[in-house]
């Protein structure tokens, strides 16, 4: 119980909207991403500025003009990394 | 007699290859974490590069205030003290203050959050640089440094203690790293405060400790 209610920190947010991206065949409208991340809107959004912002997520429109969400190669190479970068914090208790 | 006869190459010789291992260590390390930080922007782990390229500039200009003072006994040089003598001892005074600083700021930043936080240390590195450059004396120096040690250990462990309740080994690397580095810079006094060959084995261990750090850095840093 405690485990599910705990607060998500910043990177494991970030790693749970890029995974769930990935496994949308790395395509994704902001809408159902919003719903997949369990977040709260506001904060939905802020991610989404700074994962843009940082280069991980890039927003492509389709013929009609339907915004979608899709995974940059430093938001490949986040997921990849994702578990070091864990164990670095943690190492050096950052 | 031609004067480098004069010169102890054996003392050269062990300080930089000292500080180009400490530095190439540092700088590594630095360069190693890029990518994790890169990808995260976390904070603590910009602190953690910062301490490390500080440091291995620290080193550098200590390198340098060696190697004027050697050169000035050898060759019987009178260097214009201002530039050549207190020039390396603030930039020793202000890398090694900020190598500290952020160090203590990459495991507090969660408790702390302090805004602008970058700047004050800038102010702190700048005044702690100040008082080398008035004092012109590399034991004033180790003293401002020493207080800030003692000062930061005290938050630090205060901060440990309240978390977890023991000091981790990796709290006792740090401790020990700054506490060769204050021996380093007491060893650029007059050579009586320490002898040359226990000042070597200080560099090894320290050496050995700034090993251990590298080996954790590369084991998640693929």
């Amino acid at each position: 119980m405690d485990q599910i209610k705990r607060k998500r920190d910043r990177l494991e947010v970030i790693y749970d909207i890029l995974k769930i991206i990935r496994h949308h065949n790395n395509s994704i409208k902001p809408t159902p991403l919003l719903r997949y991340s369990n977040l709260s809107s506001q904060s939905f959004s802020e991610y989404l500025n700074e994962l843009l912002e940082k280069g991980l997520l890039k927003e492509i429109n389709d013929e009609k003009g339907k915004k979608f969400l899709t995974l940059t190669d430093k938001g490949f190479k986040y997921l990849e990394k994702y578990k070091l970068i864990l164990g670095f914090i943690d190492e050096f208790e950052l | 007699m031609p004067p480098f006869n004069l010169i102890d190459p054996t003392r050269l010789v062990v300080e930089l290859s000292y500080t180009l291992i400490i530095v190439f260590l540092c700088f590594t390390i630095y360069y190693k974490t890029k990518e994790i930080y890169d990808l995260t922007n976390h904070e603590g782990i910009n602190y953690f590069r910062l301490t490390f390229i500080f440091f291995g500039l620290a080193y550098i200009s200590r390198f340098i205030f060696v190697l004027i003072k050697l050169m000035g006994v050898t060759f019987d040089l009178d260097f214009p003290r201002n530039i050549f003598g207190n020039f390396p001892l603030v930039l020793i005074g202000y890398f090694s203050t900020m190598a500290i600083l952020s160090l203590t700021y990459s495991i507090l930043w969660k408790k702390l959050q302090i805004k602008h936080i970058f700047l004050i240390f800038n102010v702190i590195a700048l005044l702690i640089s100040g008082i080398a450059f008035f004092s012109r004396s590399s034991f004033i120096l180790t003293l401002a440094q020493a207080v800030l040690l003692i000062f930061t250990s005290i938050i630090i462990v205060y901060y440990i203690i309240s978390k977890s309740g023991k000091i981790s080994r990796l709290y006792m690397l740090y401790i020990l790293f700054f506490l060769f580095w204050i021996v380093n810079l007491i060893a650029l006094g007059p050579r009586r405060f320490i002898p040359f060959e226990i000042q070597t084995v200080f560099q090894i261990i320290s050496v050995v400790v700034i090993g251990i750090i590298y080996r954790r850095v590369a084991k998640w840093t693929r």
